[in-house]
């Protein structure tokens, strides 16, 4: 007899952590999909709601260029090998470019107007640019200001919900499809 | 300097004077030192000693032989390596406490706080700094708001009102608000400590290392792994992000502005590699 499937499991709720320059695709409707820390970091969320899969990344740089062999090592770290490595991981999936919701959320800047130090305008350009070229659209967005955020996306339904200190109670920045 | 004292004073929580350090850094400068006296130092503290020999023995330091004692660690490990765990589980202790007028939680200033020391090794490294300096400075560089914390407990609104609407930073703000800084009340406490005046000046002046002349390099230091730990994610609590970019400090450190992102890299790979900097304790 085969072993059940985890989604079988009514209520069983697989919470799926992805750290810094880290990414994970999945198709089981119970996963929830969390990333702690985007501060000047970017998470990017992709969900295909006809399969019911999707994915998240956290990339902490803009661009590879600066460290190829760390690139091919971790190439969610940064934001142009991330994100296709993120798509390349969900096409797995069945997940269609042309149905894919996508959030972005993270970006915070420092108050720095010499820009030295905003790898998260930095960040942010990269990701604009590279949806730009792919003619892909962003859903939703919350970017820049001067917070750290929390960012998860739920399989069941594609929700995505932010958290950032000192807010009471969550974001929600895409419904979910009821 | 008046209010500051007032304000130490006053808070209850205050983790004891790190003696310890300000010894072991001491013996450290030495051109001589002896061994023993080292182990003296750390030994008399039992609890101390259990701490820093479960760190010697994280799977992170790559012994293939556990460590027994603090003397053989020192021999098998180095002194160096032996200062920078009694710094880390010292500091551990002092800063794992919630702190919730920055809207920071039990373990995470501990977690920042790591996670710099671990970036300023890398930096001191690079720039041939004195590493054991730069890391403790690192480390303690926001005791500071173990003092302010309580007088920020109600003040969230006058502090997104200061940050988000008029533009000022978090340092800034605590200066409005409460006529001190985290940075002045930190380099306040080391001193009272009895830390040297490189460290007091690099803790007091670690968000405007140019005001730390003589010791810029290493307030410019603290102040790159600062923002370093910060783009790794790991700024933390309230408006974490309110922090003025000083481009000078790479001016100081000869650190071209490209490079600040190879760092990044390789404070992250340090860090991953740092057991002792990612786990929090319970």
């Amino acid at each position: 007899m085969p072993s059940p499937s985890l989604s079988a499991i009514a209520g069983f709720e697989q919470k799926l952590v992805v750290g810094v320059g880290g990414m994970a695709v999945s198709n089981n409707r119970n996963t929830l999909m969390i990333t702690y820390s985007l501060g000047s970091c970017v998470g990017v969320t992709i969900y295909d709601p006809v399969v019911g899969a999707g994915g998240m990344l956290h990339a902490m740089l803009p661009d590879s260029t600066i460290n190829s062999t760390k690139a091919m090592e971790q190439p969610a770290m940064f934001v142009d090998t991330g994100v296709a490595a993120l798509f390349r991981a969900a096409y797995e999936l069945r997940v269609d470019k042309h149905r894919v919701r996508i959030c972005v959320a993270g970006g915070a800047q420092f108050m720095d107007p010499s820009g030295f130090f905003n790898i998260g305008q930095r960040n942010c350009a990269a990701l604009t640019q590279l949806f730009g070229r792919h003619g892909l659209s962003v859903e939703h967005h919350e970017i820049g200001g001067l917070v750290s955020r929390t960012m998860q996306l739920n399989l069941a339904n594609g929700e995505v919900r932010l958290k950032s200190p000192g807010c009471n109670g969550d974001l929600i920045l895409s419904p979910g499809l009821s | 300097m008046k209010a500051l004292d007032y304000y130490i004073d006053r808070v209850k929580t205050l983790p004891p004077a790190p003696r310890l350090l300000v010894e072991l850094l001491r013996l450290l400068q030495e051109p001589e030192v002896d061994a023993s006296s080292i182990v003296d130092c750390v030994t008399f503290d039992p609890a101390l000693t259990a701490s820093v020999l479960q760190r010697c023995n994280s799977a992170a330091q790559g012994l293939a032989e556990p460590v027994h004692s603090i003397s053989e660690g020192v021999v098998r490990l180095g002194f160096n390596e032996i200062y920078r765990l009694v710094a880390a589980t010292i500091a551990e202790t002092a800063l794992n406490s919630p702190q919730p007028g920055y809207g920071i939680a039990a373990g995470q200033l501990w977690q920042h706080s790591a996670a710099t020391a671990v970036a300023a090794r890398v930096v001191a490294g690079r720039l041939g700094l004195e590493v054991n300096q730069a890391f403790t400075a690192a480390l303690l560089h926001d005791i500071g708001k173990l003092v302010l914390s309580s007088l920020l407990e109600d003040a969230y609104n006058e502090v997104i009102r200061e940050t988000e609407q008029a533009g000022h930073s978090f340092l800034k703000t605590e200066k409005i608000l409460l006529g001190v800084d985290h940075a002045e009340a930190g380099g306040r406490l080391l001193e009272r400590w009895g830390f040297p005046d490189v460290l007091v000046s690099a803790v007091r002046c670690h968000h405007d290392p140019v005001q730390a002349n003589p010791h810029k390099r290493l307030a410019a230091c603290v102040y790159v792994s600062d923002m370093v730990a910060h783009l790794l994610g790991l700024g933390l609590g309230y408006q974490a992000y309110a922090v003025e970019g000083r481009p000078e400090a790479l001016r100081i450190l000869e650190i071209a502005p490209r490079e600040l992102e190879s760092l990044v890299i390789e404070a992250n790979t340090a860090l991953e590699r740092t057991e002792w900097a990612t786990q929090i304790a319970p």
